[in-house]
């Protein structure tokens, strides 16, 4: 494989990434590792693509006012805290645990967000995380283009949403990965945020979780520029693209494409990862 | 009539100078890094994919490393500094939104907050400069 194959390799991944929530690098490491390439410089590498593909599309985000900045800044403390951990982590440990790791927590994205209704307050006035929520300001409104409303929230329980944070951010600084999927099941089921907020708070939060993680592999010997720069521009591109058709694909040919891809790829690291045993 | 309200988290002026950081760091990290790619196979006739030394990103500390790498290419640039150059802006994009987000938190004395991104860009520059 070479810059440019992997560079065309990168544009639908980051197609079929942005569709599926996934994000580019989940697909990518393991296609990495598949054609021979160092489990730890994979991972290692792909960080960069996740802030591209993550700043690209958290751009339209923040400007059309879904994704609200000052409940990503609060939960950023904890993802940034997180991923330098979970960085740490994969420089020590032996490659082969990495495998199965990473099998393990693409199996997290299968969990559904439930949505939920909030919590409603004890009587008496509010509780104690209702004050703690309203102290730190966490709410704001979005107006919903399918309902033509404009929706009020406020984040519920802030710091056990902060600590559900904090190991997204060890996994996706250990893993290279964006860890989305496990991010918004948080924001949705444990900050009680509406789901396009959660999606696309989670997204701008990616960018940030993915700096502090490369940070740590920047100088660890393990970050290829020969593969970071085909893998940035050709996911970001891919990315870019899949934002643009998204809303024309029916829910369940998206559901179908990510089921077939998370198991897919969860077979190919448990195989991997058996044959290194 | 519909009495428009405030959208997002109400922190309007951040909201849009985030958007147009994110998205000019993205656009000039993407066109440096696909300048380079140019240049390096005009250089080599090649474009293989290296595991040998030069093709890993080295040095003591983030911002040393990038004055360095922009000094160099300012000489004489070559495929695999303008790449370099361009994950190094890519890099650079979300720590300047950390920068620009604790300005403005300041300057509007929203203590609380000031402290909050204060303290994700003091935890990003400590894990960008200590090694």
């Amino acid at each position: 494989m070479d810059m440019f194959s992997l560079f065309l390799i990168s544009i639908p991944v980051g197609f079929i990434g942005s569709l599926t929530g996934l994000g580019g690098a989940s697909i990518l490491i393991p296609l990495m590792v598949f054609f021979g390439i160092p489990v730890k410089e994979a991972i290692a590498s792909a960080m960069v693509s996740v802030v591209a593909t993550s700043s690209g599309s958290a751009s339209a985000y923040v400007r059309e006012r879904l994704a609200n900045v000052r409940i990503a800044m609060y939960l950023e403390m904890f993802t940034c805290v997180g991923a330098i951990i979970g960085a740490t982590i994969t420089t020590w440990i032996a490659p082969i645990y990495l495998y199965f790791f990473f099998a393990a927590f693409l199996m997290t994205s299968f969990l559904k967000p439930a949505g939920g209704r909030r919590r409603e307050g004890r009587a008496g006035g509010p509780s104690k995380a209702e004050r703690l929520s309203k102290w730190l300001q966490l709410e704001g409104s979005y107006f919903d283009e399918a309902t033509m409303e404009t929706v009020d929230y406020r984040a519920d329980r802030p710091i056990l949403g902060g600590a559900g944070m904090m190991v997204a951010g060890i996994a996706a600084g250990m893993l290279g990965i964006g860890a989305g999927a496990f991010k918004v099941t948080v924001q949705e089921n444990v900050l009680k945020l509406p789901p396009k907020v959660a999606s696309t708070t989670s997204n701008f939060i990616i960018g940030m979780t993915a700096l502090a993680g490369a940070s740590v592999y920047l100088f660890s010997g393990l970050m290829n520029i020969t593969l970071m720069a085909p893998m940035a521009m050709g996911t970001t591109l891919g990315a870019v693209a899949g934002g643009r058709v998204l809303n024309r694909l029916t829910g369940t040919t998206l559901r179908v494409l990510f089921f077939a891809v998370v198991i897919a790829l969860i077979v190919q690291m448990l195989h991997k990862g058996i044959a290194s045993w | 009539m519909v009495k428009r309200r405030v959208l997002g988290s109400g922190e309007t002026q951040l909201e849009t100078w985030v958007s147009y950081i994110l998205i000019t760091g993205v656009v000039m990290s993407i066109a440096l890094e696909a300048a380079g790619l140019i240049l390096f196979y005009g250089a080599h006739h090649s474009l293989a994919i290296s595991h040998h030394g030069g093709a890993f990103i080295r040095g003591r500390d983030f911002f040393s490393f990038f004055s360095r790498v922009l000094l160099e290419t300012t000489k004489g640039a070559t495929g695999l500094r303008l790449m370099v150059l361009g994950i190094c802006l890519l890099i650079l994009t979300p720590y300047i939104r950390a920068i620009m987000s604790v300005i403005y938190f300041a300057s509007r004395k929203n203590i609380k907050y000031a402290l909050i991104t204060l303290f994700v860009l003091a935890v990003l520059t400590m894990s960008l400069m200590i090694h």
